[in-house]
């Protein structure tokens, strides 16, 4: 019998790590957003060869599944960490590298390449006569950016960016597979303490659920506000 | 006040400007009239520095600029003494009206909200636009929108400006409102540039008609030299041309 009792219990047992979680998002949505920045300049710029690296990179973040590219990393980071920290004579034990900061790296890689592509069409959305205005009244390259470009991109890709953040919850289910415990990882655990899977399942799903309910809600809620002033 | 030598200006391979030299007078409106594609606007970005000419020199009051050599302060210093109304408006789509005509004063005058904000009400007030000062443009038609670029433009107080086709993007109910208020600002003694295809218009209100022709300045004069009494094979041919299609359009619109 599925039971009530249980289900409240885990919910709330759950609910104790939607903060870290959360946090953790953000945190990767925040980096992933930068790197996803830094793609976008290159590629609009076309500078020579790192163009072309950035393009096998992005390629292969897209064409791998999230899950082999963590494996990939729990493996390989510690590693990567331990040789680039010897250089700058620092000792480090691969075996110390909280398993936490391979989640953050990994997924910030994995979202950059979509970040990318949301901050590009962002930025191709505000028209060549606006930007031709603004150089015409005298702005410099600064000013075009900050008074013109930017609020305009950032408008256009805020609705994204929130899609994104729910992507990157979700993505974070797999983190227990190295042993982070996010929301997926605690209901799991709860299910194993009381035996009761089912119960904390629901639980999770319910979670995840009001999460995306939320952040859809607030999607809304902007994209209509937007479209209201213009 | 505005002196032209020798402009060139080459797309790749294509010289579109031939080298042009023209002078302006303060408080003349210099129209620029000719067949598509001869290279007018590009004439006037060149002023705005939108093209980067590959020769030439220009002379604006105390600036002066030969475009081999120009800097990035001398484009600015250009440009600021320069302003582009666009046939596509091109307000800041993000901002309100008033916001639109008080953002380059703050940001490039370095004027207080304050100042930028009475300046902007009076320009607005003088293109009828005042009510309309906290709408996004989206809200307005083109002919208001186009009114709002114009105060835009005037309100940094530019020694010239410079209007490429004001009223092409227009529905021809629109185009009285625009050339109304381009006629006031012609009356107010700015220095005007214009390229129009509104002959009536331009035969109207221009103190200099200018004919180009293929990158070159072919002949320019006062309007009822250029319009009435011109000599020029290809001037006439122009004028000629363009009266059909007129009379054409008048008689499929009746
Ligand atoms: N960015 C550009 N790149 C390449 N060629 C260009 C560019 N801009 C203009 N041209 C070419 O330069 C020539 C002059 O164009 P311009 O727009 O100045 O003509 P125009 O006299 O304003 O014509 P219209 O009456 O049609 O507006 C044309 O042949 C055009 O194709
Ligand atoms: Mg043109």
């Amino acid at each position: 019998m599925f039971k009530f009792d249980v289900l409240a219990e885990d919910f709330i047992g759950i609910l104790m790590v939607v903060p870290k979680t959360l946090l953790l998002a953000i945190l990767i949505l925040f980096l992933s957003t930068l790197l996803g920045g830094v793609i976008a300049l290159i590629q609009q710029y076309r500078i020579p060869v790192v163009a072309q690296i950035v393009k096998v990179f992005t390629s292969f973040l897209r064409g791998t599944p999230a899950v082999v590219l963590l494996y990939l990393m729990y493996y390989a980071l510690p590693q990567i960490a331990h040789l680039l920290l010897k250089i700058v004579g620092i000792e480090f034990n691969p075996h110390d590298l909280n398993p936490v900061v391979v989640v953050i790296v990994t997924f910030s890689l994995t979202m950059s390449a979509f970040q990318s592509e949301i901050i590009r069409g962002a930025f191709m959305s505000v028209s060549e006569g606006q930007i031709e205005a603004a150089h015409s009244l005298g702005y410099n390259f600064l000013q075009t950016l900050s008074r013109v470009i930017m609020p305009q991109a950032l408008m256009e890709a805020l609705p994204d960016f929130l899609n994104s953040y729910m992507v990157i919850i979700k993505a974070l289910s797999l983190a227990f597979l190295i042993t982070v415990v996010d929301i997926f990882a605690q209901a799991k655990i709860m299910g194993a303490m009381s035996f009761r899977y089912l119960e904390a399942f629901v639980a999770a799903a319910l979670i995840y659920w009001l999460i995306s309910a939320i952040l859809t809600a607030l999607i809304n809620r902007y994209e209509l506000r937007l479209r209201k002033a213009y | 006040m505005l002196t032209l030598k020798n402009l060139r200006v080459a797309f790749g391979e294509h010289e579109v400007l031939k080298g042009i030299d023209i002078t302006v007078q303060k408080g003349e409106v210099v129209t620029f009239i000719g067949p598509s594609g001869t290279g007018k606007t590009t004439l006037l970005r060149s002023i705005n520095y939108l093209e980067k000419p590959s020769d030439g020199e220009v002379k604006l009051s105390d600036v002066g600029i030969n475009f081999k050599s120009a800097n990035k302060k001398d484009i600015l210093k250009l440009r600021r003494k320069t302003a582009m109304v666009f046939q596509q408006f091109n307000l800041f789509k993000h901002k309100t009206v008033i916001e639109n005509v008080m953002d380059a004063q703050i940001a490039i005058q370095k004027k207080s909200k304050k100042e930028a904000y009475e300046k902007s009400c009076e320009e607005l007030e003088k293109v009828g636009l005042l009510e309309k000062k906290d709408m996004y443009p989206s809200r307005l038609s083109g002919g208001q929108q186009q009114r709002v670029s114009i105060a835009r433009a005037l309100a940094l107080e530019p020694e010239v400006i410079l209007f490429d086709e004001p009223t092409s993007a227009l529905d021809p109910e629109l185009v009285g409102e625009v050339l109304k208020v381009i006629e006031n600002v012609a009356r107010s003694g700015m220095t005007i540039l214009l390229v129009t295809h509104e002959m009536r218009f331009a035969k109207n209100i221009s103190s200099k008609v200018v004919f180009m022709d293929q990158g070159h300045i072919v002949e320019q004069g006062t309007p009822e030299e250029i319009f009435e009494k011109s000599t020029h094979i290809r001037t006439r041919q122009f004028l000629k041309e363009y009266y059909e299609t007129e009379e054409e359009l008048a008689v499929a619109n009746v």
